[in-house]
């Protein structure tokens, strides 16, 4: 499923720009050290974190988006590191387990 | 000389503690990996140094092992993963950074030791296989990963970069 069919389906906050690639799973960590060990390219990461380390590991193991749930927003400083990595950075005011239950609901696991 | 493509995994995947430790007498900083249920914060003496504890990360150790020939590449002298951003110059690594595309990232791997008294560092077969792990899993062509060695940087103590790292995740605020 393209990014920019969760943001429609789901009524994410778009945070920096990006590219419409293709997202294959869902991972959920708050966890820098679990996301390099766990997530695979091209998951959608739901994540409570918003500093610059958890941008380092998403880009190490190329997460395809990040969505910080419960309203959550990064300071500028890592809105322009993500978008120098090309890692595409979204917010929504939803918690991680209904955010969770609405990305299943659209067939991602 | 190995002919084989390697389809690296990780393997042995161990959760515990990156501990920090300083050496108030050379200034030389060491840490090391604990799986204790509490990181170590004993003060201690070895050889010229005294060792003091400087803070402490929840972190991950794994090794590399090739699905193809099952080749294990040991990644216990790798204590953690820094994203560069440094811009001295006078760096190797600061160089690479300023010469690389922009969707090249540089990530250099911090060994035990990062002022390098020993004279030991993250191996060149780790340094190889960590590069050829995560650029292989990387979707698409735009983005390469290169990984180097903390001794190619001038100064690994003073220079930029994100480590990935949990920190504080056991304290209170």
């Amino acid at each position: 499923m393209k990014i920019s069919e969760i943001v429609a389906k789901t009524g994410l906050e778009s945070l920096n720009q990006f590219e419409d690639d293709e997202i294959t799973g869902v991972y959920i960590s708050d966890m820098v050290s679990d996301i390099i060990t766990g997530a695979k390219a091209g998951n959608v990461l739901l994540t409570l974190q918003t500093h610059k380390s958890l941008i380092a590991a998403v880009n190490l193991v190329d997460v395809g988006m990040v969505v910080f749930v419960k309203g959550k927003k990064p300071a500028e400083d890592v809105l322009e590191l993500a978008t120098k990595a090309s890692v595409p950075l979204f917010s929504t005011p939803l918690d991680t387990w209904p955010f969770a239950i609405k990305l299943a609901d659209l067939g991602l696991r | 000389m190995s002919t084989c493509s390697h389809r690296w995994s990780m393997t042995d995947i161990c959760s515990g503690y990156l501990v920090v430790e300083g050496c108030p007498h050379c200034g030389g900083r060491s840490s090391f990996f604990s799986t204790a249920p509490v990181p170590p914060i004993d003060e201690y003496r070895e050889g010229a140094h005294y060792w003091e504890y400087l803070g402490s990360f929840q972190a991950v150790r794994f090794n590399l092992r090739c699905d193809q020939c099952e080749r294990v590449v040991l990644l216990d002298d790798m204590m953690g993963l820094m994203l560069s951003t440094c811009d001295d110059p006078a760096c190797k690594v600061g160089g690479l950074v300023r010469s690389s595309g922009r969707h090249t990232s540089v990530y250099v791997a911090l060994c035990a030791d990062t002022t390098h008294t020993t004279g030991k560092c993250v191996s060149d077969e780790g340094i190889a296989a960590l590069s050829e792990y995560f650029n292989q899993n990387l979707k698409g062509g735009r983005k390469r990963i290169v990984v180097v060695p903390c001794k190619m940087c001038s100064r690994v103590d003073n220079c930029k970069g994100i480590v990935i790292a949990d920190a504080g995740l056991t304290e209170f605020y």
